[in-house]
């Protein structure tokens, strides 16, 4: 039967797009791998929830048989969270469909078998519209809308499907988040790859101190250096924030950083510089080493 | 000997695009560039055609300004490269570039390892390696931050929102690699040199009988307008700027 369909390994997402679906006027659809997936958002207020099993553990090797779903069930839209997995899944859909796929859309509606969608191009220096009509594949963010009230399930229903086996799950090991979210404070100082070396987050920790912020970083920082969790780069692909005050120190300002800076109400730069694109995209800054600036800086706003 | 390929993309280079005050955008000042990630996806192929005694091909899609690619790509270390050459890629969306890649591989037929990167620089919609593993019917493994190849099995730890998974898969298959997966290296004017003479070969896209219509029907491209004060304090004694820069975040009240 037509409707919206559903997938997020997140469950936050899940909820979200059924209100999507809902506002759209749609039947809300979710497709889930295993029993207890299903079970635990059965009061989500979802029409129906798919019960796709295999012999596989990874969602992502579903597919194939999701493709075959929506066919079959004359889905108008695949809507799923974008998440490492739900982007993997989704297009692998995609191309098993053939069909068209927005991915991470920054904004989106569904009118009369036509969605219509924006998303970031270019890092974020572009915004493209786009619609699609017909049976497609769209890739949604946390976040976009608000979750459904909830309610009762209409129907669970299982199905046996065909799981892709050739890529085999040896091991999983969690990754320990350390708790901090740089998302809801007020302030956030952010260190690049300008710092020399990693005993030197010293020197963004003394300001943060200062401030009682926290420290944010580039995605270099977080993933080839290794020098702070990953839950602490700030970016397109990373952290999205809009704290009140943002200080940045050897940070350059590519526009695939600034893009999760761009609601910060005051935009701080400290850089070597002069032309570094973070200049640009600053209320305040200060060309200038910051191993000298960052001192001071901490010293001055001590009596603040 | 058998084909590991990376598949790159020529793109608009985004730090050289201007908006204009009405939004729209221009890039006629903007010098191409290969999609930054693909530097890592390129350098793995070539690790992998080491391991797997094959050869590495550097294989790309695009409009005419992509020919200015191949060399660049190949003083990356790839042994052959191949584009596909199209007026019409412009217009390409996800569907039609990965239809295209997969198409030309299985011409190029003895290929044991596809590498992309994690996303391309212009669009990063991280759709081309799994689509083009669902289109030739291959395995995919996606977000991979570090990869074994031992015989024919490629083993590999992905990273998800909240797990590294090791799995294990057998060759041919579609892999997509995270930029921390090695490191590319710059290439030397030797490398620079040699790139010259290596083949390339050209497929019309026409050639390839694939559809090319897009799925997807671009409405409105935009710029976005970053609108801030740019107050920069760049003469003088370090400990007047800061002086200075406080009595502003003072007055702003943000402290
Ligand atoms: C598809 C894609 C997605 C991406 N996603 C993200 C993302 O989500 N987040 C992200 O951050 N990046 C992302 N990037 C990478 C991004 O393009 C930049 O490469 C990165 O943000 C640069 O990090 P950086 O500013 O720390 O380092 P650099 O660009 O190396 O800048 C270092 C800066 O430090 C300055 N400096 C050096 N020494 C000093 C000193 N003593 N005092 C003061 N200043 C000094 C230099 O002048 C320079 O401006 C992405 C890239 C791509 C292609």
């Amino acid at each position: 039967m037509a409707g919206i369909y559903i997938y997020s390994d997140k469950k936050d997402i899940v909820a979200e797009l059924i209100n999507f679906a809902k506002e759209s006027e749609k039947e809300a659809c979710v497709i889930t791998f295993k029993q207890e997936d299903a079970e635990a958002i059965k009061d989500f207020g979802a029409e129906k929830i798919y019960v796709l099993k295999g012999s596989s553990q990874v969602p992502e090797n579903y597919g194939k048989a999701v493709a075959e779903l929506l066919k079959k069930q004359d889905a108008d839209l695949f809507a799923v969270g974008a998440t490492a997995r739900g982007r993997d899944i989704a297009a692998r859909t995609a191309g098993y469909l053939d069909c068209g796929m927005v991915s991470d859309v920054s904004s989106l509606s569904y009118r009369e078998g036509t969605v219509i969608s924006q998303r970031m191009m270019y890092g974020g220096t572009v915004i493209q519209s786009e619609e699609l009509k017909g049976l497609c594949v769209v890739t949604v963010p946390a976040g976009k809308f608000e979750a459904a009230v909830g309610g009762e399930t209409v129907e669970i229903i299982t199905i046996d499907v065909e799981a892709d086996s050739r890529v085999r799950l040896i091991e999983t090991a969690p990754v320990l988040r350390e708790g901090t979210d740089i998302t809801a404070v007020d302030t956030v100082i952010c260190v690049g790859q300008g710092l020399d070396k990693k005993e030197d987050l010293q020197l963004a920790q003394g300001l943060a101190d200062v401030l009682g912020a926290e420290i944010g970083c580039t995605r270099g920082i977080a993933e080839e250096r290794k020098w702070l969790p990953v839950e602490r780069y700030i970016g397109i692909s990373g952290a999205v924030i809009k704290p009140k005050l943002y200080i940045s120190m050897g940070v350059s300002g590519q526009v695939q950083h600034v893009v999760g800076i761009r609601d910060s109400k005051v935009i701080v730069a400290v850089d070597l510089n002069e032309k570094a694109p973070i200049f640009r995209a600053a209320d305040y800054g200060i060309v200038g080493n910051m191993y000298e600036i960052i001192p001071l800086l901490t010293e001055a706003l001590k009596n603040a | 000997m058998s084909y590991i390929i990376a598949c790159y993309k020529w793109v608009v280079d985004e730090a050289d695009i201007r908006i204009n005050p009405d939004l729209s955008i221009d890039t006629k000042k903007s010098k191409g560039k290969i999609s930054d990630y693909d530097k890592n996806a390129i350098e793995a192929a070539v690790q992998a055609a080491n391991i797997l005694g094959g050869k590495s091909l550097g294989l790309t899609f695009g409009g005419p300004e992509t020919r200015l690619s191949l060399k660049d790509a190949l003083s990356r270390g790839p042994a052959e490269g191949c584009w596909i050459s199209t007026g019409e890629a412009a217009k390409a969306d996800a569907a039609v570039t990965a239809k295209a890649l997969a198409a030309a591989i299985q011409k190029i037929s003895d290929v044991s390892l596809v590498f992309c990167a994690e996303g391309a620089s212009d669009t990063y919609a991280r759709q081309t390696a799994p689509r083009i593993g669902a289109i030739l019917d291959w395995p995919v493994v996606t977000s991979v931050s570090k990869l074994d190849i031992e015989g024919s099995t490629l083993t590999a730890v992905r990273k998800l929102d909240d797990c590294l998974q090791t799995v294990k898969v057998d060759l041919p298959a579609v892999v997509s690699v995270l930029p921390e997966i090695n490191d590319a290296p710059i290439p030397g004017l030797k490398a620079v040199l040699a790139a010259g003479k290596k083949p390339v070969t050209e497929i019309k896209a026409e050639e390839l009988g694939i559809d090319f219509s897009p799925k997807t029907d671009v409405t409105e491209i935009k710029g976005y307008l970053m609108n801030r004060k740019n107050i920069i304090l760049s003469e003088g004694e370090a400990a007047d700027k800061v002086k200075e820069l406080a009595a502003y975040l003072r007055k702003e009240g943000v402290l």
